[in-house]
This record gives C-alpha cells, structure tokens and sequence, in this order.
C-alpha cells in the first residue's frame, strides 16, 4: 500500500491509521475514511436507474466509492457519497443545454418517428454532502431520541473558513481524492463530481466539486468547502463554505479571455475567470440532545 | 532488418519514433489507406477490437490475449488517441503494423480521429509535449482523413465507430461518401463515428444536446435485413463487461480499454471470429502497475484550497 505519510507524525499529532487495507485514520475523536472503488457494473447500473426512477445515469458511476468523515462521540457523520449527489441532479432537474453544433442540426431532415430526449445530461446538482448522527447506544445514556433529530441542520453563519490558517505549514497526515461520477457528455466537454480531503495536526479540510464544461457553450463549478478545527472536547464545529460559479463561453470571450475548451483544463485559472453567482457560509447545527452526550 | 521492422520493436517498447521518421511513416501509410474503401472488405478469422484511447500498455495486452499481429488479422474500430498517457505510440504502432502488414490489419476512424476533438482532449498536447511542435499531431491527422469509415466482414457484419445514420439505408450510400475530410459536424459521415444505440426509443432519437443521434432496436432491424446482415458491431461507448448486446444481439458494442482513465475498474474485451464467424469475446484486464511507465495511482497531496 502506498503509504505517502509518515506514521510517525500521524502518531505525534495524537493520530492512528485505519487498519485492515482500510485507508484513513482516526484523530481527535474523528474517524476518516475514504474508498475508490470501481465503476458500477451494467447490473448496478440498472438497479441505480430503477432507484432514482431515471433510464440516464453518467457514463461513470462510482456508486462504491466514497468519503466519509464521523465524529465518533457525537454520532455525527458527514459523508460524500454518489447516489445522494444523484438524487440532487433529479431533484434540480435543470433543462438541457444545446451544443453549438445543434443549431446546424435543426436544419437537418428529420428522420421518421424521431424522439427528442429532455432532461440534464449535464448532471449538475446541488450537492453538497450528506449528513446524519449516527447513536451509539454504549456512549448514550439520556433518553431516546426522536427521529428529527437524526438529521443535522446547517444555519447560514457570519463566519469564514479561516483559509489563511490552511496556508502550506503543516504537515499532510492524510489525503485522498475520491471521484464520485463522471460523464465525458459523449465528448463535447466533461461532468465531474469529486471530492479531495486532507488532514494535518490541527484541522481536516475537504473540497467538493462539481465541475461542467459543455464545450463552446458553457462552464459551471459548484465548489463545497468543508473545515474544521479540532478540539478535544464538546461537540466539533464545522463550516461549510459554498461557491457557485457560472459562466457562458460567449461571456467569457466578450472579457477577453480565450473561447477555445483546451484553454480550461485547469480548474484554479477556471475558478478564478469565472464569476460567482452564488455564496454562503453555513455552520454545522449540532442537537442540544446531541451536546448533552459528547459532554458527558 | 528493415527500417520498419525496426521501428515497430521500438513502439513495441513504447518508445516514440522521431519526427522525420513519422513524416517517412505517414506518406507510406496515405499510399495503402487512400486505395482502401469507406465499407472495407475484411475476410475472417478476425479479431476485432473497440475503443482504445492511448493505453499503450494495455493495448500490449491486447495483443498478448488475442496474439500479435500478422498472426492475428485485426480490425480496429477507431479511438486509437486521447484521455491515455501514450496516445503517440498507440497510433504510431498501429500505423506501422498496417504500413508493414496492409492485409492483416485494418484501422477505421473513430470520432477522437479528428484534428477539432484531439485539440480539447490530450493527443495534440501529448505531441506537443513529446515533440516540442505540433509537426507529429499534423502528420497524424491528415492520416485520419483517410482512414476509412466502417468494414464488411464476410459480407456479414459490419462495423463501425459509433453506429447508423437516418441518412443511410444502404452499405453503397456509404461507399460515395466523400471521406477525406475533417470529421462533420453533421451529415451521414458524423452519425456513422457519433451516434449512439439506445434502450428507451424505437426510432431516432435526437440527444438532449441537440445534436447527435440515437437508434433504437426497428432502426437496427431494418438496416441489417436490408443489408442482408447478421449483426452490427460497434465501439464508442464505455461498459464495465467489455462488451453487451443490444436489440437481441443485432448489435454489440465492444470496448478494449481496460481500467479506462486509468480509474474506472472496467475489464476490456476483443472480439474473435473465427473462419465460419463463430464469434468468442476474450475479456483481458489492465496491465499490472509495475508494467507500466505510467504515474502511481493516488494522487500526491496537495495543499489544495
């Protein structure tokens, strides 16, 4: 197993790898842990398509991969995962957008019987992670809970992730990239939805991003940034920052910047091109219930 | 040993040619495809395979599974280039196998054979990179304008990239096709490289984009009776089994890019034929990461923000 931390300053900033070919680890009260596994197969697929009642799912679906970040006192379980980020495309459902090349195409002689399939196959979505408080019954001794308090809120805050404090100074202990679907939009651009992780001594960060190119048409990058600064009691707060960024092509070259697709491969000249349209901070609500135990 | 001889073991071990020698490479090649029919004829045995996208190492085991050529008569349903790490000597190696062996080797065009696609996803970056000019990615393109468009096997299966066209009917519209040209972006040659099979219409259907075709299983059906053929096959479309029928088996769609992007997991397949067209798909995996030049799976940290 490719190793890239040393175990020694896991150790020394009061953390442990995950064992068993598992990859992740536990530090302050947090387990981390990622999974890459494979795409689906055409049997997953299908049961994939039945669940979320579509027959369009992207070219790559790494329906087993996924990140998953729990607090193991608190029960909180923040967690990053395809099929809910599918859920957000259905939910949001955008309209399509036509390729530069559909314009010709109107004028082209319509075959007999022909379909005009509708839906996003962009597969832009929303997401932005999923989250539940998981109980263990052996670190819970109030009374029982109702069911609304399994699922955690975030309230808007004033408050930033501090991105200074996450400037190169701290050792990485762990990090890992987990792509959770892709579709190459039968080659006139890409939809990617991934989400990056890294651990040092004092915090964990991650970065979820959807990032579309529809080439010649336009470019859309919905970033979800995650942070939080570890402490060794009470329950962890954590801030969620999200960014939304859209731009068309035609936009972009009316500011002079380039408006062939190879010019955007690389996503930090992208994200700073490309206006914001959408941004907020949000705080991780943790149940008064849920305090009580972390507390104790 | 000949020049050629010499230069296929180089490719063999990955090893790109010079530039001068792509130019000498690409001339010879125009002579043998310029002669070569937009329906190729091929004769069976034949090993047909899909998509291969610069996967050099695993194209080499391609070649261990299904034997090397001009022991094994190939056909290459296109998408040599692109997305892979080794696009240059995937294309290079193929074009050398069919300069040297014309008869036992036959390349048809996909749709990343085209100068506006390769530009978007990595072939004319790589040639750039691995040559300091784009003098290779020219030569290499104005070969794929004579590539041909789709192959005739025993007058019984045919082949091509992607799939049919509502403005073919017949093999012989597809013989006056005028093919020594960039990849439209529309017309009967675009349809044949681009469009797609799909489940959910019987007829055409039209891509939410807005351009691009779909056919469904009656569109599949008439052409092959029309045709007097038995099945169609075709690349184009990633599936995790290497390989799947449609529309009861009047298509298949195979791909021979294992693990493709290096991260998908997918097992590849090529299909063999033998002299009666009895057909066995030979599922092959990716090669082993120590056989391979290519960069360590995880991705180095990063002090991403």
């Amino acid at each position: 197993m490719e190793v890239l931390v040393d175990e020694k300053e896991i150790k020394a900033a009061g953390g442990e790898l995950l064992l068993e070919g598992r990859r992740g680890l536990r530090i302050h009260g947090w387990e981390i842990e990622s999974q890459n596994r494979s795409i689906l197969n055409s049997l997953q697929l299908q049961q994939w398509e039945e669940k979320l009642q579509t027959c369009h799912l992207p070219e790559m679906v790494f329906g087993d991969s996924s990140l998953v970040l729990k607090h193991v006192n608190s029960g909180i379980r923040i967690h990053f995962n395809a099929f809910d980020a599918l859920v957000g495309w259905k939910t949001e459902a955008l309209p399509p957008v036509e390729v530069p090349a559909a314009a010709k195409w109107k004028f082209r002689s319509k075959p007999f019987q022909q379909v005009i399939l509708d839906y996003d196959y962009t597969f832009t979505t929303p997401y932005c992670g999923s989250q539940s408080i998981e109980f263990n019954t052996e670190n819970y001794s109030g009374d029982t809970l109702d069911e609304k308090s399994h699922h955690l809120q975030w309230d808007d805050c004033e408050q930033k992730i501090d991105m200074a404090s996450l400037a190169p100074r701290e050792p990485i202990l762990f990090y890992d990239e987990v792509v959770l679907y892709e579709d190459e939009l039968a080659d006139n651009g890409v939809s990617l939805l991934t989400v990056k992780v890294r651990v040092m001594p004092s915090s964990w960060f991650l970065l979820l991003r959807f990032w579309l190119r529809v080439d010649g048409v336009l470019m859309r990058l919905r970033d979800t940034r995650m942070h939080c600064i570890f402490k060794d009691r009470g329950s962890p707060t954590v801030l969620r920052e999200s960014c939304w960024r859209e731009a068309t092509f035609q936009a972009m070259s009316a500011k002079g910047y380039p408006s062939d697709s190879a010019a955007y491969n690389d996503l930090s000249i992208v994200s700073h091109r490309l206006p914001i349209i959408m941004q907020k901070t949000q705080i991780l609500k943790v149940p008064d219930n849920c305090k009580a135990v972390t507390n104790c | 040993m000949s020049d050629l001889d010499r230069q296929i073991e180089q490719l063999k071990k990955c090893e790109p040619l010079k530039e001068s020698e792509v130019k000498a490479l690409c001339l010879k090649a125009i002579e043998i495809l310029v002669e070569e029919s937009n329906v190729q004829r091929v004769d069976a045995p034949v090993t047909i395979c899909g998509d291969i996208h610069g996967q050099f190492y695993d194209m080499k085991e391609l070649f261990k599974v299904g034997g090397d050529c001009p022991k094994t008569n190939y056909l290459f349903l296109g998408d040599f280039v692109d997305r892979g790490f080794y696009s240059v000597e995937t294309f290079l190696l193929l074009l050398a196998l069919k300069v040297r062996y014309p008869d036992r080797i036959t390349l048809i065009r996909g749709n990343h054979e085209s100068r506006q696609i390769t530009q978007v996803y990595g072939f004319y970056d790589e040639c750039l990179r691995k040559y300091g000019s784009v003098n290779v990615w020219r030569y290499c393109t104005d070969i794929f304008d004579y590539l041909s468009l789709s192959a005739l096997i025993e007058n019984k299966i045919f082949s091509v990239h992607g799939g049919l066209s509502p403005a073919i009917s017949t093999l012989d519209q597809i013989r006056t096709i005028d093919r020594k040209q960039e990849v439209p972006h529309d017309g009967a040659m675009c349809d044949l490289l681009w469009s797609d099979p799909e489940d959910i219409v019987d007829g055409w259907g039209l891509s939410p984009r807005g351009a691009g075709f779909l056919f469904g299983g009656s569109v599949v059906t008439s052409f092959n009776h029309s045709n007097n053929i038995d099945y169609i096959c075709r690349a184009h479309q990633l599936v995790m089994e290497g390989y799947k029928w449609m529309f009861n088996n009047q298509i298949v769609t195979v791909w021979s890019a294992p693990n493709y992007c290096y991260r998908c997991g997918n097992v590849a397949a090529i299909l063999e034929l033998d002299e009666n067209l009895n057909k066995q798909f030979r599922v092959f995996e990716a090669a082993p990461q120590e056989s391979r030049g290519a960069p360590s799976k995880r991705p180095a940290p990063d002090y991403f923000l």
